[in-house]
């Protein structure tokens, strides 16, 4: 497994550069860990980065605070996860697509979304207060991220 | 092919030598009925009133049982809309033929689908988590504040560490501890639902994970043992307990219940708490434990605790064995008494 990396304030701030460019989004609440190249986790706690690397010595860490955001490096743009979008939702400005109703139930259960929109790239999938996480438009659809496991299943008979 | 969920002859037996024969009965009733549907709003993402309505619209019936747990909701069934329709009597009570009086919409409450809870929208946004009433009570008697350090020692699937971060605001720290990778991908499932954002997750047996704290000086301001346990408390939502049960378990058990409370004390700062709980009745593995902690530390001390059901105190003596009087402080919660599954749950301090 990759090792845990804690970024620095200055890869920190390139990422904040990033979700600024893409949601408007001018803050992260926390540290950022990544393990391999794309995943990326918030960790609001209050531990330093020596305590944090002392623990690494006495146990194996699965995680470090919650996954938040994948770095999309062939597009050079993030994408929020479902808890990434709610976390930051208070800041996220732009590139929002506010689903209509009927729409919302195909959304969570995995379906992209044949819609045309003005937006393109990564939108933030918003019905009234409730963020559902990001999609991706394009000129006749915004394809659909929402993982198996946080899908709406049909009720089993 | 239909399980034969008799409880085993001994289980009985100690039960009834726990409860006496007459207070037995009524546990036995109890245990055939099943647990209420309740949830806690996970007010790291969503406010108790934005949700209590979210599922009122849903025409979901909640009740809120506890006064100073808001947060803790009972889903009592949901309404279902029924047409009714009478024919109008004539005076003489006849029914005059296509004459209708009124079409009333009459709510009737009727009891969720299976799974209803689980494959809600609001349950896949993380607003809330299935949890039993009785499994959220060692986190409201532990009570962490937002800048303490919390070891969760056996953590998944991680129904009292979403619950402790959100009591937390997710600030302080959680280390949340197993030792089961399939244990593990669960916990953090669950903590990633919930936006639990404060938590560091461990994949260690507890013992050597603590030891190695005990070397580093890696101290904790509150620390949860929810021990590995044999289950006896979970009969009424899983009679395969009834099935796996056995004394060698409980017995084999109850000594790695003690190595792993006597592990965690080490690592406890001073003036530090300590939560132990396990969801089964037997002795072995809830009082013992407690007498032989307080027997080798005595600079640790049992904790008068309260919470918002009906409890029972921790006894004094079982079979040959009398445990020190401050084990009694413990509580003992039964389904007959609290209406939820059974529960044993201690406090303790290291005071020096």
């Amino acid at each position: 497994m990759n090792p845990l990396k804690i970024l620095s304030e200055k890869e920190k701030n390139e990422i904040i550069e990033k979700l600024n460019g893409q949601f408007g989004i001018k803050n992260i609440p926390g540290k950022i860990i990544t393990r391999g190249r794309e995943r990326l986790f918030l960790y609001s706690g209050n531990l330093g980065d020596g305590q944090i690397k002392k623990l690494e010595e006495i146990a194996f860490l699965e995680r470090v605070g919650s996954y938040f955001a994948k770095m999309e490096e062939s597009e050079e743009q993030i994408r929020l996860s479902i808890e990434g979008a709610q976390v930051l939702q208070n800041q996220i400005t732009k590139n929002i697509f506010e689903i209509p109703e009927e729409l919302v139930e195909e959304w969570m259960k995995g379906n992209e979304l044949n819609i045309k929109t003005e937006l393109r790239g990564f939108v933030i999938i918003k019905y009234k207060n409730d963020f559902l996480g990001t999609g991706k438009a394009s000129e006749n659809k915004i394809s659909n991220f929402i993982p198996k496991n946080r899908r709406l299943k049909e009720k089993s008979n | 092919m239909r399980q034969n969920y008799t409880p085993k002859p001994l289980f009985v037996e100690r039960m009834k030598e726990l409860l006496g024969k007459a207070e037995f009965g009524r546990y036995k009733k109890a245990i055939e009925k099943p647990v209420l549907k309740s949830l806690r709003v996970n007010t790291l993402k969503i406010s108790i009133e934005e949700l209590k309505k979210k599922l009122e619209a849903k025409e979901w019936k909640i009740s809120q049982p506890f006064k100073k747990n808001p947060e803790i909701f009972i889903v009592e069934g949901k309404y279902s809309i029924e047409k009714k329709s009478e024919y109008n009597p004539v005076s003489d009570g006849r029914i005059v033929e296509g004459q209708i009086k009124r079409t009333d919409l009459q709510k009737k409450l009727v009891d969720l689908e299976p799974g209803e809870l689980g494959r809600a929208l609001e349950h896949m946004l993380g607003y809330y988590y299935l949890q039993e009433i009785a499994s959220m009570l060692p986190a409201i008697v532990l009570s962490p504040k937002k800048n303490d350090l919390v070891l969760d020692l056996c953590a998944a699937p991680g129904s009292k560490t979403t619950q402790m971060a959100a009591m937390m605001e997710n600030r302080g720290t959680i280390i949340a501890n197993d030792s089961k990778l399939d244990r593990i991908k669960i916990l953090a499932s669950n903590l990633e639902r919930c936006g639990v954002t404060n938590a560091i997750i461990t994949r260690t047996d507890g013992i050597p994970l603590c030891r190695k704290m005990k070397e580093e000086n890696f101290l904790f301001d509150k620390i949860l043992v929810d021990a590995p346990c044999s289950g006896e408390g979970t009969i009424r939502s899983s009679k395969k307990t009834l099935l796996m049960w056995n004394i060698n378990t409980v017995n084999s058990l109850s000594k790695v219940q003690k190595k792993l409370l006597e592990s965690a004390i080490e690592i406890l700062k001073t003036n530090g708490e300590i939560v132990y709980s396990t969801c089964t009745h037997a002795p072995e593995e809830n009082e013992e434990v407690l007498d032989f902690i307080l027997r080798k530390f005595p600079n640790v001390r049992m904790e008068k605790i309260f919470i918002p059901v009906k409890i029972r105190s921790g006894i004094s003596k079982w079979k040959d064995r009398e445990y020190l009087e401050d084990v009694t402080y413990s509580c003992r919660i039964y389904p007959h008494v609290s209406d939820t599954e059974g529960f044993f749950i201690a406090k303790l301090r290291r005071a020096r």
